[in-house]
Protein backbone atom coordinates (compact mmCIF):
# COMPACT_ATOMS: atom_id res chain seq x y z
CA UNK A 1 0.00 0.00 0.00
CA UNK A 2 1.81 3.49 -1.30
CA UNK A 3 1.32 5.69 1.94
CA UNK A 4 -1.58 7.80 1.50
CA UNK A 5 -0.20 11.37 -0.16
CA UNK A 6 -2.66 13.97 -0.55
CA UNK A 7 -1.92 17.50 -1.27
CA UNK A 8 -4.22 20.07 -0.19
CA UNK A 9 -4.04 22.64 -3.37
CA UNK A 10 -4.75 25.78 -2.18
CA UNK A 11 -5.72 28.72 -5.62
CA UNK A 12 -4.98 31.50 -3.19
CA UNK A 13 -5.78 34.76 -4.57
CA UNK A 14 -6.86 37.61 -2.09
CA UNK A 15 -3.56 36.69 -0.25
CA UNK A 16 -3.61 39.34 2.64
CA UNK A 17 -5.56 36.95 5.16
CA UNK A 18 -3.70 34.37 6.58
CA UNK A 19 -3.45 30.99 5.56
CA UNK A 20 -2.59 28.44 8.39
CA UNK A 21 0.06 29.85 10.26
CA UNK A 22 2.29 26.88 9.34
CA UNK A 23 5.75 26.07 7.67
CA UNK A 24 6.41 23.86 4.74
CA UNK A 25 10.07 22.08 4.82
CA UNK A 26 11.49 21.55 0.95
CA UNK A 27 14.41 20.38 1.85
CA UNK A 28 17.47 20.57 4.26
CA UNK A 29 20.61 22.16 3.15
CA UNK A 30 22.05 19.30 2.24
CA UNK A 31 19.59 18.13 -0.23
CA UNK A 32 19.22 21.77 -1.03
CA UNK A 33 23.01 21.81 -1.66
CA UNK A 34 22.79 18.11 -4.05
CA UNK A 35 19.93 19.87 -5.94
CA UNK A 36 21.47 22.99 -7.09
CA UNK A 37 25.10 21.52 -7.78
CA UNK A 38 24.18 17.73 -8.29
CA UNK A 39 27.73 16.82 -9.80
CA UNK A 40 29.48 18.13 -6.88
CA UNK A 41 31.63 15.63 -4.99
CA UNK A 42 31.91 18.33 -1.86
CA UNK A 43 30.91 20.50 -0.10
CA UNK A 44 33.10 22.81 1.78
CA UNK A 45 31.74 25.02 4.21
CA UNK A 46 32.85 28.13 4.37
CA UNK A 47 30.56 30.42 6.64
CA UNK A 48 31.44 34.34 5.82
CA UNK A 49 31.53 37.02 8.69
CA UNK A 50 31.23 39.88 6.86
CA UNK A 51 33.20 43.32 8.21
CA UNK A 52 31.23 46.74 8.51
CA UNK A 53 32.67 47.99 5.16
CA UNK A 54 32.25 44.68 3.37
CA UNK A 55 28.33 45.00 4.12
CA UNK A 56 28.25 48.82 3.27
CA UNK A 57 29.29 48.05 0.26
CA UNK A 58 27.06 45.22 -0.49
CA UNK A 59 24.26 47.86 0.53
CA UNK A 60 25.30 50.02 -1.44
CA UNK A 61 26.36 48.31 -5.23
CA UNK A 62 23.05 45.89 -4.63
CA UNK A 63 20.73 48.52 -3.35
CA UNK A 64 19.52 46.31 -0.85
CA UNK A 65 19.74 46.23 2.97
CA UNK A 66 22.70 43.22 4.35
CA UNK A 67 21.20 42.65 7.67
CA UNK A 68 23.23 39.86 8.85
CA UNK A 69 26.74 39.92 9.15
CA UNK A 70 27.13 36.05 9.37
CA UNK A 71 26.39 34.33 5.33
CA UNK A 72 26.40 30.77 5.57
CA UNK A 73 28.64 29.84 2.18
CA UNK A 74 29.73 25.80 1.03
CA UNK A 75 31.61 25.50 -1.69
CA UNK A 76 31.05 22.79 -4.19
CA UNK A 77 33.97 20.74 -5.35
CA UNK A 78 34.90 18.42 -7.98
CA UNK A 79 38.12 16.57 -7.79
CA UNK A 80 39.00 19.67 -6.11
CA UNK A 81 38.07 22.51 -8.16
CA UNK A 82 35.52 24.83 -7.46
CA UNK A 83 32.31 24.49 -8.95
CA UNK A 84 30.51 27.20 -7.54
CA UNK A 85 28.62 28.10 -3.97
CA UNK A 86 25.74 27.41 -2.27
CA UNK A 87 25.01 30.38 -0.10
CA UNK A 88 21.69 30.16 2.66
CA UNK A 89 19.69 33.15 3.01
CA UNK A 90 16.41 34.74 4.55
CA UNK A 91 14.17 37.24 3.54
CA UNK A 92 11.58 38.14 5.82
CA UNK A 93 8.21 39.11 3.74
CA UNK A 94 5.44 41.48 4.78
CA UNK A 95 3.66 37.79 6.34
CA UNK A 96 6.48 35.32 5.41
CA UNK A 97 9.42 33.91 6.30
CA UNK A 98 11.26 32.34 3.83
CA UNK A 99 14.84 30.38 4.22
CA UNK A 100 16.54 29.32 0.43
CA UNK A 101 19.32 28.45 -1.12
CA UNK A 102 21.03 30.08 -3.98
CA UNK A 103 23.81 28.42 -6.35
CA UNK A 104 25.63 30.72 -7.51
CA UNK A 105 28.32 29.89 -10.01
CA UNK A 106 32.37 31.43 -10.35
CA UNK A 107 30.97 33.38 -13.02
CA UNK A 108 29.00 35.35 -11.20
CA UNK A 109 25.45 33.88 -12.29
CA UNK A 110 23.34 32.18 -10.82
CA UNK A 111 23.05 28.51 -11.01
CA UNK A 112 19.15 27.97 -9.29
CA UNK A 113 17.57 28.66 -6.42
CA UNK A 114 15.78 26.43 -3.89
CA UNK A 115 13.19 27.14 -1.23
CA UNK A 116 14.47 25.59 1.77
CA UNK A 117 11.43 26.88 3.85
CA UNK A 118 8.33 28.75 3.72
CA UNK A 119 6.22 30.03 6.32
CA UNK A 120 3.38 31.85 7.05
CA UNK A 121 4.05 34.27 10.24
CA UNK A 122 0.33 35.82 10.15
CA UNK A 123 -2.78 35.10 11.46
CA UNK A 124 -3.83 31.83 12.27
CA UNK A 125 -7.56 32.45 11.42
CA UNK A 126 -7.95 30.11 8.95
CA UNK A 127 -6.74 27.23 10.97
CA UNK A 128 -9.83 26.55 12.80
CA UNK A 129 -11.90 27.25 9.99
CA UNK A 130 -14.83 24.17 8.92
CA UNK A 131 -12.99 23.05 6.11
CA UNK A 132 -9.81 22.00 8.15
CA UNK A 133 -13.04 19.48 9.73
CA UNK A 134 -13.93 18.14 5.87
CA UNK A 135 -10.72 17.28 4.89
CA UNK A 136 -9.67 15.33 8.49
CA UNK A 137 -7.99 12.48 8.03
CA UNK A 138 -6.14 12.95 4.81
CA UNK A 139 -2.43 14.52 5.17
CA UNK A 140 -2.76 18.05 4.50
CA UNK A 141 0.74 18.19 2.96
CA UNK A 142 1.42 21.22 4.85
CA UNK A 143 -1.28 24.08 2.54
CA UNK A 144 1.39 26.46 1.94
CA UNK A 145 -0.38 30.12 0.75
CA UNK A 146 1.00 30.74 -2.95
CA UNK A 147 0.35 34.88 -3.79
CA UNK A 148 -1.78 34.71 -7.17
CA UNK A 149 -1.13 37.34 -9.02
CA UNK A 150 -3.36 38.10 -11.26
CA UNK A 151 -4.71 37.80 -15.17
CA UNK A 152 -3.38 39.42 -17.70
CA UNK A 153 -0.93 40.79 -15.50
CA UNK A 154 1.90 42.12 -13.97
CA UNK A 155 4.81 41.72 -11.80
CA UNK A 156 6.32 39.12 -9.53
CA UNK A 157 4.13 38.67 -6.03
CA UNK A 158 5.51 40.76 -2.93
CA UNK A 159 6.95 37.70 -1.00
CA UNK A 160 8.81 36.51 -4.96
CA UNK A 161 10.43 39.85 -5.09
CA UNK A 162 12.01 39.83 -1.57
CA UNK A 163 13.36 36.54 -3.03
CA UNK A 164 14.52 37.90 -6.26
CA UNK A 165 15.64 40.58 -4.64
CA UNK A 166 17.90 38.69 -2.42
CA UNK A 167 19.22 36.60 -4.90
CA UNK A 168 20.36 40.33 -6.28
CA UNK A 169 22.14 40.87 -2.88
CA UNK A 170 23.76 37.40 -2.72
CA UNK A 171 25.35 38.00 -6.01
CA UNK A 172 26.79 41.60 -5.09
CA UNK A 173 27.84 39.50 -1.81
CA UNK A 174 29.50 36.87 -4.13
CA UNK A 175 31.86 40.21 -6.18
CA UNK A 176 32.11 41.64 -2.67
CA UNK A 177 33.16 38.70 -0.29
CA UNK A 178 33.38 35.10 -2.23
CA UNK A 179 35.65 35.85 -4.71
CA UNK A 180 37.98 38.02 -3.23
CA UNK A 181 38.59 35.09 -0.60
CA UNK A 182 41.24 32.53 -1.81
CA UNK B 1 2.36 -3.88 -3.73
CA UNK B 2 4.21 -1.40 -5.79
CA UNK B 3 7.84 -0.60 -5.65
CA UNK B 4 9.24 1.54 -3.04
CA UNK B 5 7.76 5.05 -3.76
CA UNK B 6 9.34 8.46 -2.95
CA UNK B 7 7.31 12.18 -2.60
CA UNK B 8 9.21 15.15 -3.09
CA UNK B 9 7.86 18.56 -2.92
CA UNK B 10 10.21 21.59 -4.21
CA UNK B 11 9.34 25.23 -4.31
CA UNK B 12 11.16 27.80 -6.97
CA UNK B 13 10.10 31.42 -8.10
CA UNK B 14 9.43 31.47 -11.39
CA UNK B 15 6.70 32.86 -13.41
CA UNK B 16 6.85 35.86 -11.50
CA UNK B 17 5.48 33.67 -8.82
CA UNK B 18 5.80 30.69 -6.77
CA UNK B 19 5.99 27.45 -8.19
CA UNK B 20 5.50 23.77 -6.38
CA UNK B 21 5.81 20.67 -7.60
CA UNK B 22 4.97 17.66 -5.48
CA UNK B 23 5.82 14.81 -6.87
CA UNK B 24 5.94 10.86 -6.25
CA UNK B 25 7.20 8.03 -8.29
CA UNK B 26 10.62 6.13 -8.07
CA UNK B 27 13.30 7.59 -5.94
CA UNK B 28 16.11 7.17 -8.72
CA UNK B 29 14.70 9.36 -10.85
CA UNK B 30 12.09 11.64 -9.14
CA UNK B 31 14.92 14.07 -8.30
CA UNK B 32 16.09 14.18 -12.02
CA UNK B 33 12.25 14.32 -13.45
CA UNK B 34 11.29 17.38 -11.07
CA UNK B 35 14.25 19.04 -12.41
CA UNK B 36 13.70 19.21 -15.96
CA UNK B 37 9.87 19.91 -14.98
CA UNK B 38 11.62 23.25 -13.78
CA UNK B 39 13.66 23.60 -16.85
CA UNK B 40 10.39 23.27 -19.06
CA UNK B 41 8.64 26.42 -16.69
CA UNK B 42 11.84 28.24 -16.85
CA UNK B 43 12.20 27.85 -20.67
CA UNK B 44 8.66 29.71 -20.85
CA UNK B 45 9.69 32.38 -18.69
CA UNK B 46 12.95 33.19 -20.69
CA UNK B 47 10.64 33.24 -24.02
CA UNK B 48 7.35 34.52 -23.15
CA UNK B 49 8.04 37.00 -20.12
CA UNK B 50 6.68 40.70 -21.08
CA UNK B 51 9.37 42.05 -17.90
CA UNK B 52 12.27 40.77 -19.68
CA UNK B 53 13.84 42.51 -22.26
CA UNK B 54 15.36 39.65 -24.47
CA UNK B 55 12.45 37.47 -24.42
CA UNK B 56 10.84 36.35 -27.70
CA UNK B 57 7.46 38.14 -26.83
CA UNK B 58 9.83 41.39 -26.39
CA UNK B 59 10.90 40.99 -29.60
CA UNK B 60 7.47 40.27 -31.26
CA UNK B 61 5.91 43.63 -29.46
CA UNK B 62 9.18 45.82 -30.84
CA UNK B 63 9.15 44.52 -34.09
CA UNK B 64 6.83 42.58 -35.52
CA UNK B 65 4.11 45.59 -36.54
CA UNK B 66 6.90 46.30 -39.11
CA UNK B 67 8.70 43.11 -40.13
CA UNK B 68 7.04 39.68 -39.72
CA UNK B 69 9.21 38.25 -37.38
CA UNK B 70 10.14 33.89 -36.64
CA UNK B 71 9.35 32.67 -33.36
CA UNK B 72 10.24 29.09 -31.79
CA UNK B 73 7.92 26.43 -31.82
CA UNK B 74 6.75 27.18 -28.07
CA UNK B 75 5.89 30.58 -28.55
CA UNK B 76 3.90 29.73 -31.38
CA UNK B 77 1.80 27.01 -29.71
CA UNK B 78 1.05 29.65 -27.13
CA UNK B 79 -0.44 32.34 -29.71
CA UNK B 80 -2.05 30.00 -31.69
CA UNK B 81 -4.08 28.75 -28.41
CA UNK B 82 -4.12 32.22 -27.59
CA UNK B 83 -5.73 33.16 -31.02
CA UNK B 84 -7.82 30.57 -31.09
CA UNK B 85 -9.56 31.34 -27.73
CA UNK B 86 -9.46 34.79 -28.79
CA UNK B 87 -12.09 33.70 -31.60
CA UNK B 88 -14.08 31.19 -30.14
CA UNK B 89 -14.56 33.43 -26.93
CA UNK B 90 -15.85 36.30 -28.90
CA UNK B 91 -12.53 38.54 -27.69
CA UNK B 92 -13.34 38.13 -24.26
CA UNK B 93 -9.50 36.78 -23.75
CA UNK B 94 -7.39 38.90 -25.75
CA UNK B 95 -3.44 38.76 -25.54
CA UNK B 96 -3.06 42.56 -27.19
CA UNK B 97 -4.04 44.15 -24.28
CA UNK B 98 -0.95 45.11 -22.56
CA UNK B 99 -0.40 48.57 -24.33
CA UNK B 100 -2.97 49.85 -21.25
CA UNK B 101 -1.27 48.00 -18.37
CA UNK B 102 2.41 49.60 -19.44
CA UNK B 103 0.40 53.15 -19.32
CA UNK B 104 -0.34 52.84 -16.18
CA UNK B 105 3.01 51.40 -14.59
CA UNK B 106 1.86 47.29 -14.59
CA UNK B 107 3.88 46.50 -16.88
CA UNK B 108 7.55 47.72 -17.81
CA UNK B 109 7.83 49.87 -21.04
CA UNK B 110 10.86 48.32 -22.99
CA UNK B 111 10.93 51.46 -25.69
CA UNK B 112 7.93 50.11 -27.58
CA UNK B 113 6.90 52.49 -30.84
CA UNK B 114 3.44 53.27 -29.24
CA UNK B 115 0.99 52.61 -26.59
CA UNK B 116 -1.78 54.21 -28.14
CA UNK B 117 -2.60 51.64 -31.14
CA UNK B 118 -6.38 50.22 -30.52
CA UNK B 119 -5.65 46.80 -28.71
CA UNK B 120 -7.87 43.72 -30.29
CA UNK B 121 -7.20 40.41 -31.10
CA UNK B 122 -7.14 41.18 -35.11
CA UNK B 123 -3.69 42.26 -34.82
CA UNK B 124 -1.80 39.21 -34.44
CA UNK B 125 -1.55 37.12 -37.72
CA UNK B 126 0.25 34.38 -37.61
CA UNK B 127 1.95 33.51 -40.70
CA UNK B 128 3.20 30.18 -42.58
CA UNK B 129 6.65 29.26 -41.20
CA UNK B 130 6.24 30.39 -37.75
CA UNK B 131 6.13 33.89 -38.58
CA UNK B 132 4.33 36.19 -36.13
CA UNK B 133 3.18 39.81 -37.36
CA UNK B 134 1.28 42.35 -36.00
CA UNK B 135 -1.11 44.70 -37.95
CA UNK B 136 -0.74 47.75 -35.81
CA UNK B 137 1.66 47.99 -33.21
CA UNK B 138 -0.47 46.72 -30.26
CA UNK B 139 1.53 45.08 -27.19
CA UNK B 140 0.84 41.31 -26.35
CA UNK B 141 0.95 39.83 -23.22
CA UNK B 142 1.13 36.36 -22.67
CA UNK B 143 0.69 36.21 -18.67
CA UNK B 144 -3.33 35.09 -18.92
CA UNK B 145 -2.11 31.99 -20.88
CA UNK B 146 1.71 31.34 -20.60
CA UNK B 147 1.92 30.44 -16.93
CA UNK B 148 -0.82 27.53 -17.62
CA UNK B 149 1.14 26.18 -20.48
CA UNK B 150 4.36 26.46 -18.39
CA UNK B 151 2.44 23.94 -15.66
CA UNK B 152 1.24 21.58 -18.77
CA UNK B 153 4.71 21.83 -20.13
CA UNK B 154 5.89 20.79 -16.77
CA UNK B 155 3.51 18.00 -15.90
CA UNK B 156 4.07 16.64 -19.25
CA UNK B 157 7.99 16.34 -18.39
CA UNK B 158 7.04 14.64 -15.02
CA UNK B 159 4.96 11.68 -16.71
CA UNK B 160 7.73 11.29 -19.31
CA UNK B 161 9.98 10.31 -17.05
CA UNK B 162 7.42 8.15 -15.22
CA UNK B 163 6.58 10.01 -12.05
CA UNK B 164 3.12 8.53 -10.73
CA UNK B 165 1.58 11.25 -9.40
CA UNK B 166 2.32 14.85 -9.40
CA UNK B 167 0.86 18.49 -8.90
CA UNK B 168 2.12 21.49 -10.42
CA UNK B 169 1.28 24.61 -8.88
CA UNK B 170 2.23 28.10 -10.26
CA UNK B 171 0.89 30.58 -7.87
CA UNK B 172 -2.84 29.08 -8.25
CA UNK B 173 -2.93 27.36 -11.68
CA UNK B 174 -2.59 23.99 -10.75
CA UNK B 175 -2.57 20.72 -12.28
CA UNK B 176 -2.49 17.17 -10.96
CA UNK B 177 -2.31 14.07 -12.37
CA UNK B 178 -2.33 10.50 -11.06
CA UNK B 179 -4.28 7.85 -9.51
CA UNK B 180 -5.40 9.80 -7.11
CA UNK B 181 -7.93 12.71 -6.85
CA UNK B 182 -6.59 15.73 -4.59
CA UNK B 183 -8.54 17.63 -2.55
CA UNK B 184 -9.06 21.08 -4.04
CA UNK B 185 -9.03 24.35 -1.78
CA UNK B 186 -10.16 27.89 -3.34
CA UNK B 187 -9.35 31.32 -1.74
CA UNK B 188 -12.26 33.66 -1.60
CA UNK B 189 -12.00 37.49 -2.39
CA UNK B 190 -12.78 37.69 1.23
CA UNK B 191 -9.32 35.78 1.80
CA UNK B 192 -11.02 32.57 3.23
CA UNK B 193 -10.53 29.20 2.03
CA UNK B 194 -13.14 26.89 0.80
CA UNK B 195 -13.10 23.44 -0.05
CA UNK B 196 -13.86 23.06 -3.80
CA UNK B 197 -14.44 19.73 -4.29
CA UNK B 198 -10.73 17.45 -5.41
CA UNK B 199 -9.10 17.47 -8.38
CA UNK B 200 -8.55 14.39 -10.88
CA UNK B 201 -6.54 14.58 -13.79
CA UNK B 202 -7.43 18.09 -14.46
CA UNK B 203 -6.21 21.29 -13.89
CA UNK B 204 -7.79 24.36 -12.26
CA UNK B 205 -6.83 28.43 -12.41
CA UNK B 206 -8.29 31.18 -10.90
CA UNK B 207 -8.41 35.23 -11.46
CA UNK B 208 -9.33 37.69 -9.57
CA UNK B 209 -11.47 41.07 -10.93
CA UNK B 210 -11.04 44.56 -9.42
CA UNK B 211 -8.48 43.59 -6.59
CA UNK B 212 -8.57 45.96 -3.45
CA UNK B 213 -6.49 48.89 -3.41
CA UNK B 214 -4.63 46.75 -0.03
CA UNK B 215 -3.91 43.88 -2.49
CA UNK B 216 -3.12 45.41 -5.30
CA UNK B 217 -0.10 46.77 -3.40
CA UNK B 218 0.87 42.84 -3.05
CA UNK B 219 -0.48 42.01 -6.46
CA UNK B 220 0.38 45.29 -8.64
CA UNK B 221 -1.95 42.99 -10.69
CA UNK B 222 -4.75 44.23 -13.41
CA UNK B 223 -7.39 42.71 -15.71
CA UNK B 224 -8.13 44.60 -18.30
CA UNK B 225 -11.74 44.93 -20.77
CA UNK B 226 -11.02 43.89 -24.36
CA UNK B 227 -13.94 46.74 -24.92
CA UNK B 228 -12.92 49.63 -22.13
CA UNK B 229 -9.29 49.04 -21.33
CA UNK B 230 -10.12 52.70 -19.31
CA UNK B 231 -12.45 50.49 -16.62
CA UNK B 232 -11.69 49.97 -13.33
CA UNK B 233 -13.60 47.22 -11.56
CA UNK B 234 -15.72 47.34 -8.77
CA UNK B 235 -15.49 45.12 -5.51
CA UNK B 236 -13.16 41.75 -5.93
CA UNK B 237 -14.25 39.12 -7.39
CA UNK B 238 -12.52 35.66 -7.74
CA UNK B 239 -13.34 33.14 -11.32
CA UNK B 240 -11.83 29.57 -10.26
CA UNK B 241 -12.28 27.42 -13.55
CA UNK B 242 -11.73 23.88 -14.28
CA UNK B 243 -10.47 22.51 -17.45
CA UNK B 244 -8.21 19.43 -18.88
CA UNK B 245 -5.55 21.82 -19.59
CA UNK B 246 -4.00 24.19 -17.57
CA UNK B 247 -3.79 26.70 -20.01
CA UNK B 248 -7.27 26.33 -20.76
CA UNK B 249 -8.34 26.84 -17.35
CA UNK B 250 -5.87 29.49 -17.19
CA UNK B 251 -7.41 31.56 -20.01
CA UNK B 252 -11.06 30.51 -19.43
CA UNK B 253 -10.78 32.49 -15.87
CA UNK B 254 -10.51 35.69 -17.79
CA UNK B 255 -13.41 34.94 -19.73
CA UNK B 256 -15.73 33.84 -17.17
CA UNK B 257 -14.23 37.03 -15.58
CA UNK B 258 -15.95 39.45 -18.12
CA UNK B 259 -18.78 37.36 -20.03
CA UNK B 260 -22.29 38.94 -19.06
CA UNK B 261 -23.68 36.89 -16.24
CA UNK B 262 -26.34 35.06 -18.29
CA UNK B 263 -23.51 33.85 -20.70
CA UNK B 264 -20.86 32.87 -18.31
CA UNK B 265 -21.49 29.34 -17.38
CA UNK B 266 -22.57 28.23 -20.70
CA UNK B 267 -19.56 29.95 -22.56
CA UNK B 268 -17.01 28.41 -20.19
CA UNK B 269 -18.71 25.19 -20.88
CA UNK B 270 -18.58 25.33 -24.12
CA UNK B 271 -14.85 26.30 -24.63
CA UNK B 272 -14.28 23.14 -22.42
CA UNK B 273 -14.24 24.76 -18.81
CA UNK B 274 -16.17 24.29 -15.97
CA UNK B 275 -16.55 26.96 -13.21
CA UNK B 276 -16.20 26.27 -9.87
CA UNK B 277 -18.59 27.33 -7.38
CA UNK B 278 -17.73 27.60 -3.94
CA UNK B 279 -19.60 27.59 -0.79
CA UNK B 280 -20.95 31.46 0.14
CA UNK B 281 -20.06 31.08 3.99
CA UNK B 282 -18.59 28.23 6.20
CA UNK B 283 -16.59 26.47 3.73
CA UNK B 284 -18.76 23.86 2.92
CA UNK B 285 -17.92 21.88 -0.08
CA UNK B 286 -19.20 22.37 -2.99
CA UNK B 287 -18.15 22.30 -6.88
Amino acid sequence: MAPSWQVHALLPVAALVAAPAGATQYLTVEQAQKSLFPEAEHFVAAPLQLTAAQKAQIEERSGLKQRWDKQEVWRAEKAGKLLGWVVVDDVVGKHEFIHYAVGLLPEGRVRGVEVLIFRETYGDQIRQAEWRKTLEGKTLADPFKLDKDVPNISGATLSCRNVMNGVKRLLVLQQVALQAAP
Amino acid sequence: MSENLRHIARLQPLLGTWVEIRACGRPLRLERAVRCAYLHIARVQQRMSFHHGDSVLTRLNLHAHRQPQPVDALTWSVLRKAQAMWRSSGGLFDVTLAAPLVRRGVLPDHGFATLRAPVGGDALVLLPGRHVALRRPVLLTLDGIAKGEAVDRAIACLRRWGVRSAVVNAGGDLRAFGPQAVPLAVRGSDGRVYAAGTLHNAAVASSMLGPAKAQQQRFAACLVHPATPAQRFGPAQVWTVLAAQCWRADALTKVAALAAPQQRTALVARLGGRIVQVAAAGGEQAA
